[in-house]
């Protein structure tokens, strides 16, 4: 505390000269800060010279960026380094309840930078682009192992339908028995009542008898036993049957509304599974035939249209939304797509974007916990600190804004 | 005791600010317009106009100015004593090194650098679709001879492929 008051005129024997004219907590997030600016180098030079040393890279269409959207995020985030400027103006004034105003503020704005970040990766996730291990849906280019992909997963689509339609025969012929079962079950269970009452007779009579023999009494024993655990197991059946009835109904009938669905589906994984085959056959029977290639190329850009590929003359962007891939028409599908440089991009921009929305993340939660505190000109200090830490945040989105965003 | 703490501060800060929020709200002008400018080298207009590498200049000056007025001004480090350059330039300095040391590494493995890929790498690298498409269109341009409809041509063409193929096969 005292280290921020070298005012203090009252003790002059001990009067304290710190080394450097200023707060020690100051002097800590400076400090902090050049180590934070090493770090986002780091990360930023690596980015640089992955990204210019790539061969390929997708164009901000290709991987459902938008620059609009950046833009404004960068909006946001000036407007909030204004925001705390003025928090730390007011506090220095002493000027709490203006600053704690300001302070709000700057948590809104924070907080409305991280929602369009998280809208913005929800965009790109529900369209299969994200990095992930050992490979996720993103393929560097359209061959044969590409192409084999999309089968596998037509495939396992199938299947699932498959399986559907297995689970709805077997719960069909369940509840055709299940009557039988419940008319039936009673009558057993009565009759196993009156085995088990001889069953006890015939035991008290051997214990009783006087020339019992020790073996003849334990089977007796054991075979009550287990004609007891049988009439256990019929009577826990019969009290369940309304419960599986009532269950295999409600499934029934659940898969029985996803049969027009379900017969869509077949129909179009049928149909993509020709094209699949015939791009298959055309690659197969030569390699070095080019049609197989542009086969491939073509299915794969039917399945995720790239703007950089369709049409090379820009003067076609008219028709943005006209070009929907498979994935786009039946989201279910969710085929691997070929994006060239696609899995460095999304390895990069998801690390540096990511580290930045940590950041202000952290930035927000130590904003929520000042709002508890009276932010005079006492606070001020914090205030500064916590004002540069966020004027920083600022600083390094203002250079990944165009390196991931505006770059071409 | 706040008074004291206050008038402090004062005497820290006393070029920065005469409790006007003048120079913040022309800072923050000023970074929406530089914003702008970067933004508009994004514009079709310009890319058509602008060559790429200048572009990305432009944009990387411009970020450059904004990180400056964000320095000098709202972290005030135009006012701070002396101790800002020892806390600034090296790690600065250190940051930069760092980048261009990366350079070497990855940055000249393309065609065009003294070590460029290896054939394995080139064979693995994501470019198959864009240079297969390449060689499409360089094949059949001739043919029909316009460029304009460059996407009507590059369809009709892998269709008429693909119908050949078949043809073959039987």
């Amino acid at each position: 505390m005292a280290d921020s008051e070298h005012g203090h005129h009252e003790h002059i024997q001990l009067q304290y000269e710190p080394a450097l004219p200023l707060p020690n907590g100051k002097l800590f997030m400076w400090l902090f800060l050049s180590t934070e600016i090493m770090f986002f180098a780091a990360l930023i030079g690596t980015y640089i010279v992955l990204r210019f040393g790539a061969v390929a890279w997708p164009t901000p269409d290709d991987v459902h960026l938008v620059e609009v959207i950046g833009a404004f995020n960068t909006f946001v985030l000036i407007c909030s380094s204004v925001t705390i400027v003025l928090c730390l103006e007011a506090a220095r004034v002493n000027r709490a309840g203006q600053a704690k105003m300001w302070m709000f503020l700057t948590l809104v704005l924070g907080s409305v930078f991280l929602g369009v970040k998280a809208y913005e990766y929800n965009s790109k996730f529900s369209h299969g682009i994200y990095p992930a291990l050992p490979r996720g849906m993103i393929y560097e280019q359209a061959d044969l192992e590409y192409v084999a992909a999309v089968r596998t997963r037509l495939a396992d689509l199938a299947q699932e339908l498959n399986d559907e339609v297995a689970l709805t025969e077997r719960l069909t012929a369940e509840q055709a028995q299940l009557p039988d079962e419940k008319q039936n079950l009673p009558g057993e269970i009565e009759e196993l009542q009156s085995d088990i009452k001889t069953a006890q007779d015939d035991l008290a009579k051997l214990t009783n008898a006087e020339d019992a023999d020790e073996e003849d009494i334990r089977d007796a024993r054991s075979d009550l036993k287990d004609l007891e655990a049988e009439l256990a197991d019929k009577q826990e059946r019969l009290a369940e049957i309304p419960d599986r009835e009532a269950y295999i109904e409600a499934k029934l009938a659940e898969l029985a509304s996803r049969k027009e669905e379900r017969m869509k589906r077949e129909d179009r994984i049928t149909e993509i599974q020709a094209e699949v085959r015939e791009a298959e056959r055309l690659a197969a029977r030569n390699p070095d035939d080019p049609r197989g290639a542009l086969a491939i190329q073509d299915l794969a850009l039917r399945i995720y249209p790239l703007h950089s590929q369709a049409g090379h003359g820009e003067d076609h962007d008219g028709g943005h939304g006209a070009t929907l891939g498979y994935n786009d028409q039946d989201p279910w599908l969710r085929l691997p797509f070929v994006i060239a440089g696609g899995n460095m991009w999304a390895s990069t921009y998801f690390l540096l974007t990511g580290f930045h929305a940590i950041h202000v993340l952290v930035g927000l939660i130590v904003f929520a916990l000042m709002l508890f505190v009276r932010l005079d000109a006492s606070r001020s200090v914090g205030v500064e600190n916590i004002g540069l830490y966020w004027h920083f945040v600022d600083l390094v989105w203002i250079f990944l804004f165009p390196l991931l965003y505006l770059f071409r | 005791m706040s008074e004291i703490a206050e008038t402090g501060h004062h005497g820290e800060h006393e070029h920065a600010h005469h409790g006007s929020i003048g120079p913040y709200i022309a800072v923050f002008v000023a970074l929406c317009v530089l914003t702008a400018i970067s933004f508009l080298t994004n514009m079709e207009f310009w890319q058509k106009q602008v060559p790429e590498s200048v572009s990305r200049t432009i944009m990387m000056a411009v970020s450059c100015a904004k990180a400056l007025l964000v320095i000098m001004f709202f972290m005030h480090l135009k006012y701070e004593a002396n101790w800002k350059y020892v806390l600034t330039i090296p790690a600065g300095l250190m940051s930069i090194f760092l980048v261009l040391m990366l350079v070497p590494d990855i940055g000249l493995r393309t065609d065009n650098g003294l070590y460029g890929y290896s054939k394995e790498r080139w064979r693995n690298v994501g470019t198959g679709l864009i240079e297969a498409d390449h060689g499409d269109h360089e094949g059949d341009a001739d043919a029909p001879g316009s460029a304009a409809d460059h996407e009507s041509t590059e369809h009709e063409s892998s269709e008429h492929d693909a119908d050949e193929g078949e043809g073959d096969s039987h």
